[in-house]
């Protein structure tokens, strides 16, 4: 029983941190499956997204606001704005004049915008931890009082709850809607979508808008969960979020929410029942493996190359 | 036409102001045990306004400032100008590449001992920026975890003269060698991967040893790195004011002068140097030999090149190899000069910048590749308050260089040979 | 925008300076180095702070032996690297005694240099017991070893009478150095310590950590390392429902802790040294730093002062300005300083440095405990 419960809790541990994987990986997963590039500053969106959150609820504590679902919906607003703007001008400035050029230069236009904008937010905000206010308190208790104490917190369910309405809201729009079709047509063949009237540059845009305010979100979501920030923290959980993307099958949607969870709960597990000074080597090393024997992942469609 | 131009410009001056004013006009401080939000100072709050205003008019008026830069003539524009023959220019090039070495030989006896320690370390990332040139720049692959052989070099060194007591001239070879070995079992699997895989892939590899290292306690000291590395020995003389090591006499002794910390400093700046060049010359050679075309060949068209019988996997592991090799060279050089290395030398944010180095000095370009080194190691001493800010620059530059000149500050020029012009 | 225009100042002073003294023959020059960028110039503020206060009121109570002292400044960004570029420099310049570095991983390889070139350092910051362990003749400290004070927090926790202790640390020089200590002596004690583990810094998921202490149903838990880490383990461990007592050594016991842990914060127990600027003794020194505007309460900004003070009276002591005779008197003497009464051993280590067991609370104070 004891085993059972301890078991459990590493999964819901994983289930957390996987689900915020998931939506950082949608990013990458459509700006990958659109343009076939890796958009190496997305954490950094990411990060910038948590900063803008915080922000917003300090600024909100300052005001003297305290009713909990204004701040929340305030920070999650101001947060995915920011958030979108930034992916909207990083394509622009970066991506867009590099677009169709030999495949090193858009890559190594990315690591320069990811330095860029990590350094941009270190220089304006410092390089300390600053706390981030939890808001959400409380869990749900499970197993007896004597022994090991399942828990379930509120800012658990929330986070898992959150991922899914994004999740299922996305995959809808992706299938239901105008754009969402056009995005498909861009992916399938972007020579032939704009022949056909598609304004491919106005899709592409969207699809870094969308990848960055999901972002946001999780910046927001893990910001509360962890309980700070600092301008590095990005770059790192990007590198996590991309081997999700990459697990599931890099460009497809599904694909990321289950590399998600399926790297979180591995790097729970790993620090549960191993060592946690090991955890990245199994991140790392899952991605290296993955990328050697499935490089289109476990559900990515192969690709063939065109000459 | 103007109304859309005026709207366009109107967003776009729009959304700088939302992606700056937030970050940079509010400041999150820890005032005690509370977080505070403090309003920036007029000035910064100037500045960003400032920004957004020349982003407006930078769209506005887009056309006319595209239209007169293009009207300007460049200056260096090689198009009007008649190419100078190729063997003249090899000549120049030649000679003023032997005048600078030989300047470089003199230097370090009327500087000071500051200047030919920081000019040991500006040698040591010309290494590395060299060998990362063949990989990146040469054979086209984008290689993120650089810094591992670099590491594998330095802790070869370390190792060695720790456990064994082997000198500096020994461990130069074998740390060299050890990681290009790396660089061959590391690169035989990930080689087939498409670019931005193999850049992936190799920046998981360069934090999986940095992590190793970290974490293999027993051997590598962990944290706490490895200390009293030994400095070179020139001929069985050491350079210290005490030998250390039973059965080496002193250099200030054996000459009958007075001891002096800077005979060290000089000396291991000319092993640096002679180093340095022997890479350049090794790599030159590399250039002219059918592998070295092989590189480039894979780079420009894969399909093509291997249509043509080129194999794939032993051309980019030739690359790979080579450049590993020259990066463990450089380690232990930098083990030697510091005498003292820990995990925390060998960061991802180090292959970043030898990353920028071979992006600012052209991709594949020796000359640019050096001078690159230079000022990217000297700037930020030069200009203290530069430092602060050099990250945030080259991550500009990056994109910029990619943006306008994808080719870098001095292009490579592919050597060639011009035939005879027939009467 | 403020700040970097004050660094400029400062860094055009220095340089100044720095050309200055090459010329002026009566005056001793006392080389600062530590961290004036970077992200631990916080902590190298202390430093400076404290070694320019020292430095000027040497000066206006006559000098040393006549002469002034002058501070020269450098910045080693806490880089290996550049510490030593720093240290030639100093070579150079011809500085004969330093005062510095602040991290120990640049104190390292900056002090073969300065033991090779028979310049005198004191480190006011370094903990690392492996920079005295060389027999170098030249290097001593104004602090406390990471092996001191981990047989401190040690020796409070198996007074606590623990079921089961749990170690964690950082995997870094210093917080696994005080981590090891405080397990070997623990171990040595009797006590049971039933996780002794690294975590990655810099990481910010401790949900697994904190399950894993759950589960192992610890009553105290060991933490080396510093605050970011700590304050969000606190924090998860208090949203887990985690009944454990936290322990960590001076690199957790500060305000910033408070941010982040928030209410989980209360309890702690930290080991600092003793608050200098708190002692009766001191009183006037910490009017003359709060009458500068700046604050004397830093770790490091009178373990500076002394360092200052020791080059000092070492050369008065030994009457002469050679660092191989400073160095001797500092060795053979007994010197009255605001951190205590300072002897040193071979190595180049206090005879006795004090640490003291607080109790750290939700509003940012402390209390000793006992």
């Amino acid at each position: 029983m004891q085993d059972l419960l301890y078991f459990s809790q590493q999964l819901i541990n994983g289930l957390t941190i996987g689900s915020t994987y998931a939506l950082i990986a949608i990013g990458y997963t459509m700006v990958y499956g659109i343009i076939g590039m890796i958009n190496f500053a997305h954490g950094e969106i990411y990060m910038i997204g948590a900063y803008t959150a915080l922000i917003a609820i300090t600024g909100l504590a300052t005001l003297g606001v305290a009713w909990l679902p204004v701040i929340l919906i305030v920070a999650l607003v101001c947060a995915m704005i920011v958030s979108s703007a930034m992916g909207w001008a990083v394509e622009r400035v970066a991506y867009r004049p590099v677009r169709g050029r030999h495949r090193l230069i858009p890559l190594i236009s990315a690591i320069g915008m990811s330095i860029f904008l990590q350094n941009y937010v270190h220089l304006a905000q410092g390089s300390r931890n600053i706390g981030f206010p939890s808001l959400i308190e409380g869990s749900f208790r499970f197993g007896s009082s004597e022994g090991f104490q399942m828990s379930l917190s509120y800012i658990q369910i929330t986070i898992f709850v959150t991922t899914l309405i994004c999740m299922t809201g996305l995959a809808l729009f992706i299938s239901r809607s105008r754009t969402g079709r056009a995005c498909r047509a861009v992916s399938q063949d972007l020579g032939m979508a704009n022949l056909l009237g598609i304004d491919t540059n106005r899709i592409i845009s969207a699809t870094f808008v969308i990848g960055a305010a999901l972002a946001a979100v999780a910046g927001l979501l893990l910001g509360m969960y962890y309980g700070s920030v600092d301008p590095l923290f990005g770059f790192i959980a990007g590198l996590k979020a991309f081997t999700a993307a990459v697990l599931g099958g890099i460009g497809s949607i599904p694909g990321a929410m289950l590399g998600g969870l399926i790297l979180g709960v591995g790097e729970s597990m790993t620090s549960g029942y191993l060592s946690g000074e090991y955890k990245d080597v199994i991140s790392f090393s899952l991605l290296i493996l993955i990328l050697l024997f499935k490089p289109t992942g476990l559900l990515g469609k192969p690709e063939v190359e065109k000459i | 036409m103007a109304a859309k131009n005026f709207g366009h410009a109107f967003f776009c001056a729009f959304i700088t102001l939302i992606i700056s004013y937030p970050i940079i006009g509010f400041n999150l401080e820890a005032q005690g045990i509370d977080v505070t939000l403090t309003g920036a100072d007029t000035t910064t709050i100037v500045l960003v306004l400032l920004a957004a205003l020349v982003v407006f008019l930078f769209q506005l008026f887009r056309d006319q400032i595209m239209g007169a830069l293009k009207r300007v003539p460049m200056p260096s524009s090689d198009a009007n100008k008649e190419p100078m023959a190729e063997n003249k220019r090899a000549k120049i090039e030649s000679w003023i590449l032997t005048g600078i070495v030989v300047f470089a030989l003199f230097w370090p006896f009327f500087v000071s001992r500051g200047s030919v320690d920081l000019a040991t370390l500006v040698l040591i990332y010309i290494m590395l920026a060299l060998g990362l040139n063949v990989v990146v720049g040469l054979a086209g692959l984008l290689d993120l975890g650089y810094v591992a052989f670099y590491a594998v070099g330095a802790y070869t060194f370390a190792l060695l003269s720790q456990y064994l007591g082997i000198s500096f001239w020994l461990a130069l070879p074998i740390g060299a060698l050890l990681a290009a070995l790396f660089g061959l079992v590391l690169g035989f699997p990930v080689l087939r991967l498409r670019g931005d895989y193999l850049a992936i892939v190799t920046l998981g590899f360069g934090e999986i040893i940095r992590i190793l290292l970290n974490n293999w306690t027993t051997l590598t000291g962990g944290p706490n790195g490895i200390g009293g590395i030994p400095d070179p020995t020139l001929f069985g003389m050491e350079f210290g004011r005490r030998i250390k090591e039973e059965g080496n006499t002193s250099f200030h002794e054996t000459f009958g002068i007075a001891y002096s910390g800077e005979h060290k400093v000089i000396f291991l700046y000319l092993i640096s140097l002679v180093l340095a060049v022997f890479t350049a010359l090794v790599i030159r050679r590399f250039m002219r030999m059918p592998v070295g075309r092989a590189w480039e060949a894979l780079r420009e068209d894969e399909i093509a090149s291997r249509s043509l019988g080129l194999s794939r996997t032993a051309v980019k592991l030739s690359a790979f190899t080579i450049g590993a090799f020259f990066a463990g060279f450089a380690g232990t050089v930098f083990a030697s000069k510091q005498g003292f290395i820990s995990p925390e030398s060998f960061v991802f944010l180090e292959s970043a910048i030898i990353l920028a180095i071979v992006v600012l000095g052209g991709m594949g370009s020796q000359i640019g590749v050096v001078l690159a080194a230079i000022a990217v190691t000297i700037l930020p001493e030069l200009a203290r308050e530069f430092s602060e800010y050099r990250m945030l620059i080259f991550g500009a530059a990056m994109v910029l260089m990619m943006v306008w000149r994808p080719q870098g500050l001095m292009p490579m020029r592919r050597i060639h040979i011009e035939l005879e012009k027939q009467e | 925008m403020k700040t970097p225009v004050k660094k400029l100042v400062t860094a055009i002073g220095a340089s100044i300076a720095v050309m200055g003294a090459g010329h002026a023959a009566a005056e001793i020059q006392i080389g600062i180095a530590g961290p004036m960028t970077g992200p631990v110039a916080q902590y190298g503020d202390m430093q400076f702070a404290g070694a320019r206060m020292a430095i000027e009121q040497i000066n206006a109570n006559g000098g040393v032996m006549g002469e002034e002292l002058v501070a020269v400044e450098y910045d080693d960004v806490c880089d290996p690297k550049q510490a030593v570029t720093v240290a030639n420099n100093m070579v150079n310049d011809g500085v004969r005694f330093v005062i510095g570095h602040l991290c120990s991983s640049s104190t390292q390889p900056a002090s073969d240099i300065y033991e090779d070139e028979g310049i005198l350092m004191i480190t006011p910051a370094s903990t690392s017991p492996e920079i005295t362990e060389r027999g170098y003749e030249l290097v001593f400290r104004t602090i406390g070893l990471d092996s001191m004070q981990g047989p401190v927090a040690a020796n409070h926790l198996a007074s606590l009478n623990p079921e089961r202790v749990a170690v964690i640390h950082d995997k870094q020089q210093y917080g696994e150095g005080i981590a090891t200590a405080v397990r070997d002596t623990l171990t040595d004690k009797g006590i049971e310590v039933a996780m002794f583990e690294g975590i990655t810094a810099g990481d910010k998921d401790f949900s697994s950590l904190v399950t894993k202490l759950k589960q192992a149903d610890v009553d105290y838990v060991y933490y080396g390392g510093y605050h970011p880490e700590l304050g969000l383990i606190l924090r998860q461990a208090g949203q887990a429902g985690l009944d454990a007592t936290f322990m960590g050594p001076e690199g957790v016991g500060n305000k910033d802790i408070n941010t982040i842990a928030g209410d989980a914060a209360e309890g702690l127990l930290v080991t600092l040294p003793p608050s200098f600027d708190k002692k009766e003794e001191n009183q006037e020194l910490v009017k003359a730093f709060t009458d500068k505007g700046e604050d004397p309460s830093g770790p490091f900004v009178l373990t500076s002062y002394t360092a200052v003070q020791l080059v000092a009276e070492g050369i008065e002591a030994a009457d002469s300005k050679d660092p191989f005779e400073v160095a001797d008197a500092l060795r053979a003497g007994t010197f009255q300083t605001p951190i205590g009464t300072v002897e040193y051993d071979k190595a180049g280590d206090m005879e006795s440095f004090e640490f003291v067991v607080y109790e750290w609370h939700s509003d940012g104070s402390k209390t000793p405990v006992n």
